[in-house]
């Protein structure tokens, strides 16, 4: 994000600067979408919906607002979708992962990485040709954490949104953020751990 | 990611839990990061449309913000550029104008039909073979508060 700021620091966002934005975004954007509602063509809608929605309210912003507010509104989007789907289906989404206690047990975090540590550079070609499969895993398990702590963690992490920032997208509070992201963090290495995976 | 050096790890100094997190979680961001590289074709083009009628529809926005006033013609007679003249600041109070006529005009005929309608009880009353003295006479004004005078 810090580049993606640099390279979008002017003051108005031109139609090129714009496309250039939403093709750096457009990706990460559709999978984030993708984990929270578990259905690529909603996914797809969301995602589209939300440029629409930023050329025609912010396309006259300068051009460095556009990655929070795009952030922004394709959490609202997101979460509109949600409304939606409880309205039309008259079922409340079954939310009891939204917010799960990280469990106990003694997870040693520097562990995990020191593992990661000792494997780098020793990736062998059979190691390579599995690497899409790892891949896959650790998706799965980011599509697993629950609902809030995905959403800090992609947003922190993967948009590379600071925690202000971030807290800023998800509505709550910086402390809130950085729990999120670290029980996601502790959650994601111990999952990954048990499967054999560091990542 | 990049700036993430693996030979920090083994320094001798404790590591801040802080930083090993945010190092897990940048390598976890990016293996998310080449998996999403690796989007089906149908939604990478579908990501691109949605990509180009964004630009498209804040371009058009643009254009539409940016050009000149409208320009009004009627009939040939006058033609009006530049910002809103007062002829078009006129015409666009044109509406109210006619709405605050209406109702003056409704309440007007509203009083006119109340005065009608007592000038016609009045002339009624005065018509009628019953004198006007009648009702100055306090049993007669006790004749019509009673009972039977409503049948």
């Amino acid at each position: 994000m810090p580049g993606l700021e640099r390279r979008f620091q002017r003051t108005l966002a031109t139609d090129h600067e714009l496309s250039d934005f939403l093709k750096s975004v457009e990706r990460r954007a559709f999978k984030r979408t993708a984990f929270a509602v578990r259905d690529d063509e909603a996914a797809l809608d969301i995602v589209q919906d939300s440029m629409i929605r930023l050329a025609e309210k912010y396309a006259d912003r300068p051009a460095a607002e556009l990655p929070l507010l795009f952030q922004r509104i394709l959490s609202n989007a997101t979460m509109d979708w949600f409304r939606r789907q409880r309205v039309r289906n008259a079922v409340v989404q079954n939310f009891s992962q939204f917010e799960t206690e990280a469990e106990g047990g003694e997870f040693d975090l520097l562990e995990t990485l020191q593992l990661a540590e000792d494997s780098v550079g020793t990736e062998s070609a059979a190691d390579s040709v599995g690497r899409v499969q790892i891949l896959i895993q650790i998706e799965q398990e980011v599509s697993q954490l629950p609902q809030r702590q995905r959403e800090a963690f992609l947003l922190r992490y993967w948009e590379e949104l600071d925690v202000a920032e971030t807290a800023a997208v998800m509505g709550c509070s910086e402390g809130s953020v950085k729990t999120h992201c670290s029980r996601a963090v502790h959650a994601l290495a111990k999952a990954l751990k048990a499967k054999g995976i560091t990542p | 990611m990049s700036g993430i050096r693996s030979s920090d790890a083994g320094a001798t100094r404790p590591p801040n839990p802080d930083a090993l997190e945010a190092r897990i979680a940048l390598r976890i961001a990016r293996a998310l990061s080449e998996r999403s590289d690796e989007l089906p074709h149908d939604i990478t083009e579908r990501l691109r449309v949605a990509r180009m009628r964004a630009v498209e529809r804040a371009r058009e926005l643009r254009k539409f913000s940016a050009a000149p006033a409208p320009q009004l013609q009627r009939g040939g007679a006058f033609v009006m550029s530049g910002p809103p003249s007062w002829w078009l600041r006129l015409a666009s109070l044109a509406p109210l104008a006619l709405l605050v006529v209406g109702l003056l005009f409704i309440q007007s005929s509203y009083v006119d039909q109340q005065v009608r309608a007592a000038a016609e009880i009045d002339a009624a009353i005065l018509t009628d073979e019953l004198p006007p003295q009648a009702y100055s006479d306090p049993g007669f004004a006790e004749y019509l508060r009673s009972p039977h005078s409503v049948e």
